[in-house]
């Protein structure tokens, strides 16, 4: 355990629960999320803010949570995707990622799911040009994409795929 | 083994009234713990007191390692343990023996472990391996199979003086005479690149000793049995005392085939310091330590008669197997099946040398030195199709084998849908209207043209190309079975255990579809266990397409047993003959009638506490009736074999190089569609996988060091990459599979390139034969084409009476209709960015 | 949140004059270009940071006396949907939104991009199009001492700006091009999302009775610094836009850009690349 005296406190919201811990300066949204919170739906893909594997919701933006400090997020709601589905109810875009098909080894799917969440947010009924471009930041080597477009759609022309 | 082998069982379909789960849309059955991010990869993994274990990498490609200093790196405050081969035994592995889990003496790729650290966060287990100090003596480095050959070479691997570890050779029929047979001859050299799985999760391992001395390992192996065996060796422990733990993977594609050395470190690392440790690698480490497809140069040569019969193939491959060995160096197995028996050919040779050097080495990559001999084969087919003027189509149709021939290799096609899906592919994507709309412009290929000026710079072109792969695994190890033990509780609840591994390919769905199917129960009835070794029954592993196959196969047998004995019971019961029961929605019925006759359960604890006392549970082991292949590489190694073709449509904008693909069609011969929504998956992943191949990515080496070592620079497909898809399955019914089903996890990445760089080459006039074709790369040829050929000469129509003629076509630049201004970029910039 | 050497997030520009002026501080802003560093090695993880993105100041976009004001924190999706910024400089909205990814876009800003200092920094070739002005802000005798430079005197080489330590860049100012111009900006990399820019290319130019009255030309990942393309502007200057002309600007583009061959491409296609864009884009213009 880090020593106190070289941790800062932090206090921000997460997934709507009030959170309130001491981390060393420099550590990560993402790292404080898996290693201190113990949410370890969002993952590490290669910490550098390309493949998406960690993106959050952060003040309803989505952002690679690699390249965030803890600290940044003072005050600042963070969701991920523990916090989407209440209950035994998956969330709309959970669900539908299930039923598309749109998960083989999972790895993405956090952080495809959270990208989504923030484009239906934005832009409810986006178009599949929107979709891709929303979602180009988000690597995935199993399904080749077309199952998660197709999972998006079927939200959006759902409607209500958020709340 | 029970039953016979040989003849598996198949169930005829059920009455009519028993809804089918076969060939139907399932999601996979893991998927709501994945969405929901609680499944839990090995990186999510704790135990309690777990420490944390780093490597450290040589990073320099070729040295003896003259004095290992780890004395500040055991004084930091938190570290537990620092290991370097002078503290472990060093036991060989790998195909070719000659890799060790740390090195001592010296280092042959900038890759190699040097020394190990475990500590109480990743935090210190970084710092400690940066306070190692390693004094190297550099060596000359060997960075090329050219540099490996040539007089006074440095020797890799002191076994192996001449850097030569391995030679394939492979032969039949008569070469000379095919040669002498063909009016057509081309030969060319083609290069495959390097390149990297890049699963989305890193590769590691968490390492666990009980009380007792027992060793749990959650792994990320694709092979839990062999590998267990092999790491049992390695370190030094009988292999009853090893269990595997498969947690959720982040991606497999053949990676987790073999044995690599963090795992064997990360055991030493939990012996000595008592306490599991987790290893986990960082992209970049991942980049840097894990083996990369097997890089090849092949040298082809083929020939045909005038009228389109293929009469030999020549082939020699060149495999730089880097600083160890791994599985790339038996990746010429495959390949020279595909060069013996894509296609009907009478004469074959093939030579393969597997040479040593410096870089970082290969491993197993879907498709395994498929989608390599691929390229180059189906790039040559169509390069026969222009020399001898005819469709591409026709000539692969014209040598297309039939069911039930049996290959020069000795493969069996019982079933063969290549036809099928050449003439499927072909019709889908309108593979003639295109053709000939294509040739109706001046200066395509194949067409009488002349003029180099260009209005417009975007070319559009058509190509196609085939695969041919095992569909029911290749009997490469002693046994190629895999084992089922099944059990139906008093509710009906069925518990599947199978030896299969699950790698985010959708094995387990399928398999509970299969045994839901079999014994009417509805699928969320279906519980299927497959990562424990403790628990499971032996299975050799997921690689060879192979697994819904023989999993599907054992399951349905085992799930066959289970239902004989709940109808057996229910007649008794019901005073009925077996004959007129069939089991359906959990419930007995009438077969004539489909009317409801009891419950599945109540028969069931009917049997357990009646006077029979007896609970249904029943066990399988199912070995496929393949042969290994003798020591000629011949032999039906597969009970059936996969087939495809896909067709792609391009654009390329000749005055910046890029490539775009604007459609794959494809038609692939699955036997028979068990999970409709996870074969397509297969498929779609398979493309974007060859497209990324064929394009963009490629592990960049120089001197033996990576350049690209991150996702900035190793370009994977995103989601604005992926063109339109148009699938089918053409379901030819093998005897052999579970409910007719062929394996397809490797196929959909196999064709891909070479349909792309054809479809290239009817745009442009231009042969690749050296991948990925980038822009530049594109560009640089374009270029040079401009430069090479005479402004206003028509092109000669080649003559088909000709004798063997060369092969490179003059490029041409074409000129399309007039059009407006370049294609511009959404976003309001001009040109592709 | 406990004050702290190790991480301050200072609400005044004044405060963060101070702060900045401690020798070893690093001023962090979107981290998107930084925190990588530290993951990878290649940048030591500093002893203080300093957070820039509680300033209001240095957030937002205005216009006020026909000028736009930019806050240097301004993140690059803000920018990039701005309405002023799309109203009165569609080109660089168009290179904002063109950076990485979504998720990069919504932390990274304009002043981190351009204090990366990347040669390919995709925002500073429409900056320079629009001759843009960077003010800079320094702990002063009394407050804060402020200078202003302009963007083409601001880059020195690859990573390095004229940014003195603890030197802050507040604010980017430009007037809007003139009225019925043409602009451009483009890309080109390996594949059409998550690039970093092989070569990009920008211009904007106005013609007046047949002949060009106003040229900029900016180059982009093909010299150490993002380039102003004076030669390819005086080939344009005076003249009509014809084929010739266009041809002439290519030329004068090949000749001064100073591209590397690296791990992405080589320098000769490089070369090629930025004229084959710069002339499509003159052509495009030709026919606007």
């Amino acid at each position: 355990m880090p020593h106190v005296a070289d941790t800062v406190e932090v206090a921000l919201v997460v997934n709507g629960e009030p959170v309130r811990r001491r981390v060393p300066p420099l550590a990560t949204l993402m790292d404080f999320l898996r290693d201190e919170l113990e949410l370890t739906g969002t993952k590490y893909g290669c910490g550098e803010g390309e493949c998406g594997a960690c993106s959050v919701l952060l003040d309803g933006k989505v952002v690679n949570s690699c390249l965030v400090l803890a600290l940044e997020c003072e005050g600042s709601k963070v969701l991920t995707v523990e916090g989407l589905n209440t209950g035994d109810e998956l969330h709309p875009i959970q669900k539908a990622f299930v039923d598309h098909g749109a998960i083989q080894c999972g790895f993405c799917t956090p952080g495809m799911i959270m990208a989504t969440y923030a484009l239906l947010q934005a832009n409810p009924s986006p178009t599949e040009h929107e979709i891709r471009r929303a979602l180009e930041g988000n690597l995935c080597r199993c399904t080749g994409y077309r199952k998660i477009i197709d999972a998006v759609l079927s939200v959006a022309r759902g409607g209500a795929a958020h709340g | 083994m029970g039953e016979s082998a040989v003849q598996p069982d198949v169930r005829s379909p059920s009455p009519t009234q028993v809804p089918t789960l076969i060939g139907q849309r399932i999601p996979k059955l893991d998927a709501p713990e994945k969405a929901t991010g609680l499944a839990r990869y090995v990186e999510d993994m704790k135990l309690p007191r777990m420490l944390y274990g780093k490597i450290l990498f040589a990073g320099r490609p070729h040295a003896r390692i003259q004095n290992i200093d780890t004395a500040a790196a055991k004084a930091l405050p938190g570290v537990r343990a620092v290991i370097t081969a002078a503290d472990i035994k060093l036991v060989p592995f790998g195909f070719g023996r000659d890799n060790t889990a740390l090195k001592k003496d010296k280092v042959t790729c900038v890759r190699d472990e040097v020394a190990a650290v475990a500590a109480d966060t990743p935090q210190i287990a970084a710092e400690a391996i940066k306070r190692i100090r390693v004094t190297y003596q550099d060596l000359p480095v060997v960075a090329s199979v050219a540099d490996a050959l040539a007089d006074g070479a440095p020797v890799i691997n002191p076994n192996v003086p001449d850097n030569t570890p391995f030679r394939y050779d492979y032969s039949h029929g008569d070469l000379e005479r095919g040669i002498g047979q063909s009016d057509v001859i081309v030969e060319e050299t083609y290069t495959l690149q390097r390149v990297a799985h890049c699963c989305l999760g890193t590769s590691g391992i968490i390492a666990d000793f009980d009380a007792t001395g027992r060793l749990t390992l959650y792994s990320l192996t694709q092979v839990p049995f062999l590998y267990k065996n092999d790491l049992a060796r390695v370190v030094g422990l009988p292999p009853e005392n090893i269990r595997v733990i498969q947690p959720p993977i982040g991606g497999g594609f053949g990676s987790k085939l073999d044995i690599h050395p963090f795992e064997p470190i990360c055991v030493f690392l939990a012996q000595k310091t008592s306490r599991p440790v987790r290893l986990v690698f960082s992209r970049q480490e991942e980049f840097l330590a894990m083996p990369t497809r097997q890089p090849m140069v092949i040298r082809l040569k083929s020939g045909a008669t005038k009228d389109g019969t293929f009469t030999f193939r020549d082939v020699h491959m060149t495999l730089d197997n880097g600083g160890h060995t791994s599985w790339g160096a038996t990746t010429p197995w495959i390949s020279m099946r595909t060069f013996s028996s894509l296609y009907r050919v009478p004469h074959v040779r093939q030579h393969v040398d597997v040479v040593y050097s410096n870089n970082i080495y290969a491993c197993a990559f879907r498709g395994y030195g498929n989608p390599q001999a691929t390229f180059a084969l189906e790039s040559q087919v169509d390069q026969l199709a222009t020399e001898l003027g005819m469709d591409p189509l026709e000539l692969r149709i014209k040598n297309a084998q039939e069911p039930g021939e049996t290959t020069g290799q000795g493969m069996i096609l019982g079933t063969c849908g290549l036809r099928e899906c050449l003439e499927t592919a072909a019709r889908n994507a309108g593979w003639q209207q295109k053709r000939s709309a294509l040739s109706g412009q001046p200066s395509a290929p194949n067409r009488q043209s002349s003029t180099v000026n260009r209005q417009s710079s975007v070319v559009h072109g058509i190509g196609m190309a085939s695969l041919f792969h095992v569909g029911g695994g290749a009997k490469i190890y002693r046994s190629d079975g895999c084992g089922t033990i099944l059990k139906v509780d008093d509710f009906g609840g069925v518990t599947v255990l199978t030896g299969s591994s699950e790698i985010g390919q959708g094995s387990e769905t399928a398999i509970a579809q299969i045994v839901a199917q079999e014994l009417g129960l509805p699928i969320k009835n279906i519980r299927v266990i497959n990562n424990d070794t403790d628990l499971t029954p032996w299975d050799v592993g997921v690689h060879a397409s192979r697994t819904v196959f023989m999993a599907g196969n054992s399951a349905l047998r085992a799930a066959g047993e289970a239902k004989r004995k709940i109808i057996n019971a229910a007649a008794v019961r019901l005073k009925r003959k077996p004959a007129e029961l069939v089991l359906s929605e959990g419930n007995v019925l009438d077969r004539a009638t489909g009317q409801r006759l009891e419950s599945i359960g109540k028969i069931i604890r009917g049997l357990h506490f009646g006077a029979r006392n007896e609970l249904v549970m029943t066990t399988d082991f199912y070995e496929p009736p393949s042969t290994a292949p003798d020591d000629k590489h011949m032999g039906n190694i597969s009970p059936c074999y996969a087939f495809g073709t896909h067709v792609a449509e391009v654009e390329v904008d000749l005055d910046l190089g890029v490539i775009k693909v604007l459609r794959i069609t494809a038609a692939h011969d699955v036997g028979r569609v068990i999970n409709r929504l996870g074969i397509e998956g297969q498929v779609e992943g398979g493309i974007a996988q060859g497209i990324g191949y064929c394009l963009t990515e490629e592990l960049k080496t120089e001197a033996g060091r990576i350049l690209n070592p991150s996702f900035t620079d190793y370009k994977l497909c995103t989601t604005t990459d992926l063109p339109e898809l148009n699938l089918s399955f053409v379901e030819t019914h093998d005897p052999a599979g579970p409910h007719g089903a062929k394996g397809i996890g490797e196929a959909p990445l196999i064709p891909v390139a070479p349909a792309i760089a054809n479809a290239v080459y009817n745009a442009t006039g231009i042969r690749f034969t050296e991948l990925p074709l980038t822009p530049e790369r594109v560009f640089t040829k374009l270029k040079e084409a401009r430069a090479n050929q005479e402004p206003s000469r028509a092109r000669k129509e080649a003559d088909k009476n000709d004798a063997p003629t060369r092969t490179q076509v003059p490029s041409r630049a074409r000129k399309e209709a007039d059009r407006d201004a370049p294609g511009t970029q959404q976003g309001g910039a001009a040109t592709h960015g | 949140m406990t004050a702290s050497k190790a991480y301050s997030a200072p609400q005044t520009l004044q405060d963060a004059t101070r702060l900045a002026a401690d020798g070893g501080a690093t001023l962090l802003a979107g981290g998107t270009d930084i925190l990588p560093r530290w993951s990878r090695g290649l940048l030591e993880r500093p002893e203080a940071v300093v957070d820039l993105k509680r300033i209001a100041d240095l957030r937002g976009v205005t216009r006020a006396n026909g000028e736009i004001r930019l806050g240097a924190c301004t993140t690059l999706s803000d920018l990039a949907s701005d309405p002023i910024i799309r109203d009165a400089a569609l080109v660089l909205a168009q290179a904002a939104e063109r950076v990485a990814c979504p998720q990069v876009r919504n932390r990274a800003t304009i002043g981190g991009n351009l204090c990366n200092a990347s040669p390919a920094a995709d925002t500073a070739i429409p900056l320079i199009l629009l001759d843009a002005v960077l003010d800079l802000a320094t702990a002063g005798a009394n407050g804060v001492a402020q200078r202003e430079v302009p963007i083409t005197d601001f880059f020195r080489g690859p990573g390095a700006t004229v940014l003195t330590p603890g030197e802050i860049l507040t604010c980017i100012r430009f007037r809007p091009l003139p009225e019925r111009a043409f602009a451009a900006w483009d890309k080109f990399g390996t594949r059409p999302a998550m690039e970093i820019a092989v070569a990009s290319v920008g211009v904007a130019l106005k013609v007046e009775s047949g002949a060009v009255t106003h040229a900029r030309v900016a180059y982009g990942s093909v010299a150490p610094i993002p380039l102003r393309g004076r030669q390819a502007e005086a080939a344009l200057l005076g003249k009509p836009l014809s084929a010739e002309t266009i041809t002439r600007c290519e030329a004068a583009a090949r000749d001064e850009i100073a591209p590397i061959t690296d791990v992405r491409a080589s320098e000769t296609f490089r070369r090629d690349v930025v004229a084959v864009m710069l002339r499509r884009m003159l052509q495009r213009a030709a026919c606007s």
